[in-house]
């Protein structure tokens, strides 16, 4: 029987594991941020069927398509992200800690006047502290895995 | 080679002002400094005397012009709650206030000395330190102060007795006390500018400043062993150096301590440099346990630094650019004798300025060199060894004889100890045998009760023995190094006795911030004030929100001047996950438990099954 070769790539920590999946889970919420306002607007079913503003002003229609298109652009954003937190990318790990941030704090103006969305919430909270793992900090550069940090 | 042979020393017949003469300190200032040490007499003469009533009210007791040395220590009464006070710069009107205003700008560019803060000093601390800096600031708007035009007429005048009589004096005062001779150089200045001079705390008229050099004896010579300047912020042990600590303690001479004097404050430090001022906030007990406990989640669970000190942006700029007084500086020390027979010392009570009705006491002026503020005896004056914490330190010549003093009081006891134990170890045998021949007695049941009370008491006491024993064989073991290390004349580190030392900042970290970062730490608390009263305005449904973003940008915008952008957004993030994850604990907490309990059943049967099969 063959020997089995050994592996010569280091293997990847469980935590980044557990991020990675935490910002699919992110994605797919955006992914249904993306379709839910034209779905709510029957774009699917009837197309555009007015117009996207008035004047200087977005009317409903046109708002759907903006909010559509930001989380679009948040979903694409994410998997370029996810690429280069899986690579083992030092920016990737400072730009997912400052969009989780940023997030958190969204969700937490949201839930503050009654728009909770606990799926978010969850995600942002184990990213975060995942994120804060020495061995992940360590693995990023961002601090040494054996000095505590100042 | 002893080291003390490299040491200055004086015959113990030398006259006190030899002495003083003899290890006259250096005194450094910075390039701009306003006020230098002056002869009270000069001071008192330009002077006014008050008091300052209970019900608020201030009467002059004498004027401006008439007041003496003599009429200064006249005996006055005085009710209780009044405070009498000297004044050196009468109130002035608006016109005069411009006027001497406008006057210190022309004599600063006749002297042409100036002094330039440099970049950093209020991008030093962080959003928080100077969010206490404006504050204080604020605060002079309800204490009492000092204003900017009695410090530029304080300046004006001091200049004006210079010009008349220009010498530098030092008041030397030699003391005795538990084999130890103390030299103390106190320095008396017209007026404290830190705050209106040099962006500092505080400004007050007058200000007293303190040297002491600690010298024992031996062989009928006087050899200093400590140096002690009187220092913000650090009191006993902290303010002494060791003679031989050549790289905290400089000398002229070998036997004149250079001294660097913070501009404006004139406060004493051994080493050059730029100093910040660090506060421990007085907390409440239950508060310091909050903040400890925190500190445990967010340092030894998150890996965080800790919540400390704050440091506050006030900097004492102690960079000795400027005149030096002393043996091979710019101009000579003028000697004066002082003790406690000396009258305008020991007789005058009051403050030596103006009474600014400052609660903190920061802009009162101080009092004389033997009491506080409120006429209690200054401890530096009195307990000179207590004050830089050399109270429980002998003399070096009699630390090696109260070693050995030491020893031989321990050995003794152990002989002591080493006849008593078998002794009462063996008393405490027989009365074990005792007590076992009582055992299936019934009728023995009193006695035997009593005999086990003995025992009892006995065994404690042979233990008690036996540990004394222990203790002092590792006690006698420490003085026998102790006394071998001293016997072979080795030092101890000079700075073992420090717990806290003034380090002046780095100043390649100081030169770290650029004008950026001092531009914005100079606008940013009112741009933060400015987006509030905006957000008010604006938006007042979104305010803890809109507070709470505002607030966040601003620490991530003063981050990235720092240079701290990535840690400080990794622990933004990490306390809103905190705060985010108590929400969802309070909302779910039925569905963490059974999480819990689930994961954990998982995980024992996994185990159990493990063991079953394995």
């Amino acid at each position: 029987m063959a020997k089995r070769r050994k592996r010569d790539k280091k293997k990847r920590p469980i935590p980044i594991t557990v991020i990675a999946v935490a910002i699919v889970a992110l994605f797919l919420i955006r992914l249904y941020q993306v379709f839910e306002p034209l779905v709510r607007n029957q774009v699917f079913l009837h197309g555009i069927t007015g117009p996207l503003t008035t004047g200087w002003k977005l009317t409903a229609l046109g708002s759907a398509f903006l909010s559509s298109a930001i989380y679009l652009l948040l979903s694409l954003a994410g998997i370029v992200v996810l690429i280069a937190f899986l690579r083992l990318r030092r920016w990737s790990w400072v730009i997912l800690m400052a969009w989780t941030g940023v997030s958190m704090v969204i969700s937490l103006v949201d839930y503050f006047y009654g728009r909770p969305n606990y799926a978010v919430m969850i995600s942002n909270v184990i990213i975060a502290f995942a994120l804060n793992i020495n061995e992940v900090q360590a693995i990023f550069g961002i601090r040494s895995s054996d000095v505590p940090s100042q | 080679m002893s080291p003390v042979n490299d040491r200055p020393s004086m015959p113990v017949t030398a006259s006190d002002l030899e002495l003083l003469r003899k290890f006259e300190p250096v005194v450094c200032y910075t390039k701009g400094e306003q006020f230098y040490p002056a002869a009270v007499e000069d001071y008192i003469h330009e002077c006014s005397l008050w008091d300052h009533q209970p019900d608020g009210h201030d009467v002059q007791l004498v004027r401006q012009g008439d007041l003496s040395m003599e009429k200064l220590i006249e005996s006055r009464p005085a009710g209780f709650g009044s405070v009498r006070y000297l004044r050196f710069i009468e109130p002035l009107s608006l016109a005069e206030s411009a006027q001497v205003l406008a006057d210190q700008l022309l004599l600063r560019r006749k002297l042409g000395d100036y002094f330039h803060a440099g970049i950093g000093r209020l991008a030093r601390g962080g959003i928080l330190p100077r969010l206490l800096d404006g504050l204080f600031s604020l605060s002079f708007l309800l204490r009492g102060r000092v204003s900017a035009a009695t410090a530029a007429a304080a300046e004006l005048d001091y200049n004006a007795m210079l010009a008349e009589n220009r010498k530098h004096t030092y008041y030397g005062r030699v003391t005795r006390q538990n084999g130890w001779t103390m030299l103390q150089y106190w320095y008396f200045f017209c007026f404290n500018s830190w705050r209106s001079g040099f962006h500092g705390v505080n400004d007050h008229e007058s200000d007293w400043e303190m040297v002491t050099i600690y010298m024992y004896e031996q062989d009928g010579q006087l050899i200093p062993e400590w140096a002690a300047y009187a220092s913000h912020d650090f009191k006993g042990d902290d303010l002494r150096r060791r003679w031989d600590d050549h790289d905290e303690l400089k000398k002229v001479e070998q036997s004149h301590p250079v001294v660097y004097a913070g501009a404006g404050s004139h406060a004493s430090y051994f080493r050059r440099g730029e100093y910040q001022a660090e506060v421990s906030l007085p907390m409440p007990g239950w508060f310091s346990g909050l903040i400890r406990s925190w500190n445990k989640l967010w340092t030894e669970m998150l890996g965080q630094p800790a919540i400390g000190t704050i440091h506050i942006p006030f900097v004492d700029f102690a960079r000795g650019d400027g005149l030096r007084l002393g043996t091979g500086g710019h101009e000579p020390w003028s000697p004066v004798l002082i003790d406690e027979s000396t009258a305008w010392v020991s007789q005058f009570r009051g403050l030596w300025g103006l009474f600014a009705r400052d609660p903190i006491s920061g802009e009162n002026a101080p009092a004389g060199p033997m009491y506080n503020r409120d006429g209690t005896p200054r401890g530096s004056w009195y307990d000179p060894l207590g004050f830089a914490g050399l109270d429980k330190v002998p003399p070096p010549p009699q630390m090696q004889k109260m070693l050995a003093e030491n020893c031989d009081l321990l050995s003794r006891r152990q002989e002591e100890l080493q006849d008593l134990i078998p002794r009462k170890a063996g008393e405490l045998q027989a009365k074990g045998a005792r007590q076992k021949g009582m055992e299936g007695n019934p009728h023995l049941s009193r006695q035997y009760a009593a005999l086990e009370k003995e025992i009892n008491s006995l065994s404690t006491e042979v233990r008690n023995l036996r540990r004394e024993v222990s203790e002092n064989t590792a006690l006698l073991q420490g003085l026998g190094r102790r006394l071998e290390q001293l016997g072979a004349g080795r030092q101890d580190d000079p700075h073992a006795h420090i717990r806290h030392m003034a380090v002046p900042d780095d100043p390649t970290q100081v030169l770290r911030f650029d004008r950026a970062a001092e531009t914005w730490a100079a606008v940013s608390l009112s741009l933060l004030l400015f987006a509030i009263a905006a957000l008010v305005f604006f938006a007042p449904g979104y305010i803890w929100a809109g507070l709470a973003i505002i607030l966040i940008l601003f620490v991530v915008a003063e981050s990235f001047l720092r240079g701290a952008f990535v840690q400080t957004v990794g622990r933004i993030t990490l306390l809103l996950a905190m705060i985010t994850a108590l929400i969802l604990l309070v909302h779910f907490w039925k569905w963490v438990i059974v999480g819990a309990l689930v994961v954990m059943g998982i995980s024992l049967m996994i185990q159990r099954l493990r063991e079953l099969t394995g």
